[in-house]
């Protein structure tokens, strides 16, 4: 088996997730790559929305290094503002928002606000929402990229930033006034989740091989729904790699770097 | 309309302040009246920042921060705005970088020269660069008030504050914690009988935006992503614009659909090239990386150790060691403006 690093199996994930001639809301890194993989390999008619404005780039620049980079423009089919691109959300165009966060919970609600208990004296505080609160209320479906650590996957979140299923309440997301139907995926490095449609709680869909379910589990703080039938991740060939580092990320700026913090 | 809310309380345990329904900035009678009282002339409105700054820059405002993240920035502007001093400020944008750690930093320094009071907005931080110390800095201490939106919800902020009307209804915020510790509202909605959530316009008093091109009244078009700097310039009661390049009124005529920013909206005009350096201007040149994480790097190591020099130097050397910004440009060497250039690929605009 090839070789591969942790960001490497997560864009490759990302990717599959992906179906062709949807569209995807992008935010900066590694859903980019992802889906700019997905566009190259199984999904080419995969467009991209861009939230500083742009639908259908042609990223033969290179890697956008910003959601609001010249290279996300470039060549697009449809260039505006802010407005413009979350209202094609609001409106029902994207399919998928790909977004991430610093923490997650059993719901699939996301924190990328602060940490504490105090929101005017926050004991971390992060950029903000950005765009993602937008994207999970409005896309359709809410894909999410995550490091899978015990801190991050907690039983309570300390900010609710992007919404999720809320309290795993049927109708938490109508009274929310959101229109998205929610938490799709959740994609790490070493297991792939979905959510269980009669709980919305999250579940386990498939394992890095020879990585156990009760591996996965101790690695969350909530109590993560087992299925008896966890497939195995699809491992990236050598192939598959070639294309990641050689023809998306040629300069290697989502590629070589760690899971940012 | 009744008021309702979600079920976030359910399961959010953060503690915060409630914020009283009130605009930080001008309610939008106010901002109305102004735009009733002013001249609607096309006439030549190029100046320089200094005096534009210098006449529309008071202690206390709301000002509006173009741009996005760190895309078509009003860094020249902002710069400019440090080196004069202002005091009290509110900030208003949907994201960005180098332009509020510029006020930031300003602030950590020296308190009676710039200080913000609060900030409202959706995203502060460098994207890949890193997340942004001195914002982590000044929240963490307690030292700016902040409201927290989406980038739609500042966006659609400014829009609604654009189209003259007091809120608007949108579908995001809802069930999150925004919900509660921003100034939006929950209402039922009298058609559908379903919640929808309310924010309110948001009117700087003064909105710096950078653009491509606009000819000498104003009339400004933009290329690239339009981020949200019509709505801004069209929602701030006093609009600084600077652009890349005057263009003659012509090809304004020429091309009218091409105009992003109309010229009523549009209060002081500077034509200043590089006017978004070191942020990326679509069709002119890319962002500079290095000056960026040089900047970043000054504010971190402040945050990490409470060593203020390499910030100072910083300040010293790139703000107040110039008398404007060609001296701040001098400091970039010609081989840097060059390669960005160069980097960004010849994207077509037209200035004809």
């Amino acid at each position: 088996m090839a070789e591969y690093s942790h960001v490497e199996m997560i864009a490759y994930t990302g990717s599959r997730v992906l179906e062709d001639e949807t569209i995807v809301f992008v935010g900066t890194g590694l859903p980019i790559v992802a889906a700019a993989y997905a566009q190259y390999t199984h999904a080419p008619g995969l467009l991209m929305i861009y939230e500083a404005g742009s639908l259908a780039p042609i990223l033969d620049m290179g890697m956008p290094l910003s959601v609001g980079d010249t290279r996300a423009g470039r060549k697009a089919t449809f260039l505006k503002g802010l407005c413009s691109a979350f209202e094609l959300t609001q409106r029902g165009y994207a399919d998928y928002a790909f977004i991430g966060g610093a923490q997650i919970d059993m719901y699939g609600n996301l924190c990328s606000t602060m940490q504490g208990d105090d929101y005017g004296k926050p004991r971390v505080r992060f950029p903000g929402s950005g765009g993602a609160g937008a994207m999970a209320a409005n896309c359709e479906k809410t894909i999410a990229i995550m490091v899978l650590e015990k801190r991050r996957f907690v039983k309570q979140l300390d900010f609710v930033t992007s919404i999720g299923f809320g309290d795993g309440s049927p109708d938490y997301r109508e009274k929310a006034g959101v229109m998205g139907s929610g938490p799709y995926r959740v994609i790490t490095n070493q297991a792939l989740f979905g959510f269980c449609e009669d709980t919305r709680r999250m579940k386990l869909l498939e394992v890095k091989p020879g990585v156990k379910p009760s591996d996965i589990q101790d690695l969350v703080e909530f109590e993560l729904i087992i299925p008896s039938d966890v497939k195995d991740m699809k491992e990236p060939s050598e192939e598959d790699l070639r294309i990641l580092r050689d023809e998306i990320d040629k300069e290697g700026y989502f590629l070589k770097r760690q899971v940012q913090k | 309309m009744k008021k309702v809310s979600s079920d976030i309380k359910k399961i959010s345990q953060i503690k915060y302040q409630e914020k009283s329904l009130e605009y930080w900035g001008p309610t939008p009678d106010e901002a109305r009246k102004i735009m009733v009282n002013k001249s609607k002339a096309l006439k030549d409105k190029r100046t320089t920042l200094k005096e534009a700054v210098q006449e529309h820059v008071k202690d206390g405002i709301n000002l509006g921060i173009g741009g996005f993240v760190n895309t078509r920035v009003p860094f020249a502007a902002v710069q400019e705005v440090v080196r004069q001093g202002v005091r009290d400020l509110t900030l208003s944008f949907q994201s960005n970088s180098i332009c509020v750690e510029l006020l930031a930093g300003a602030m950590i320094l020296d308190p009676d020269r710039v200080s913000i009071k609060r900030a409202e907005f959706a995203w502060w931080g460098y994207e890949i660069i890193g997340i942004a110390p001195l914002l982590r800095y000044l929240t963490t201490n307690g030292l700016i008030e902040v409201d927290d939106y989406t980038n739609y919800g500042m966006s659609v902020r400014f829009k609604a504050a654009a189209m003259g009307i007091p809120f608007i209804p949108i579908r995001d915020h809802g069930g999150s914690d925004m919900e509660l510790v921003n100034k939006g509202t929950m209402m039922e909605c009298p058609y559908t009988g379903r919640n929808v959530y309310l924010v309110p316009a948001c009117h700087p008093d003064v909105g710096l935006v950078h653009v491509s091109a606009a000819d000498m009244n104003g009339n400004a078009r933009i290329f690239g992503a339009l981020c949200t700097c019509p709505e801004i310039a069209m929602a701030s009661t006093y609009s600084i614009v600077t652009a890349e390049k005057i263009i003659a009124e012509e090809n304004i005529r020429n091309f009218p659909n091409m105009t992003e920013i109309p010229h009523p909206a549009v209060d002081s005009l500077v034509e200043r090239p590089y006017g978004a350096y070191p942020g990326a201007c679509y069709g002119f040149h890319w962002f500079d990386m290095d000056h960026i994480k040089m900047f970043r790097a000054a504010g971190e190591e402040f945050r990490q150790t409470g060593d203020k020099t390499k910030l100072k130097q910083y300040y010293d050397e790139y703000v107040f060691g110039c008398e404007d910004y060609d001296d701040f440009l001098e400091k970039i060497s010609y081989k840097t403006l060059k390669k960005l250039n160069k980097l960004d690929g010849g994207q077509p605009i037209v200035l004809t």
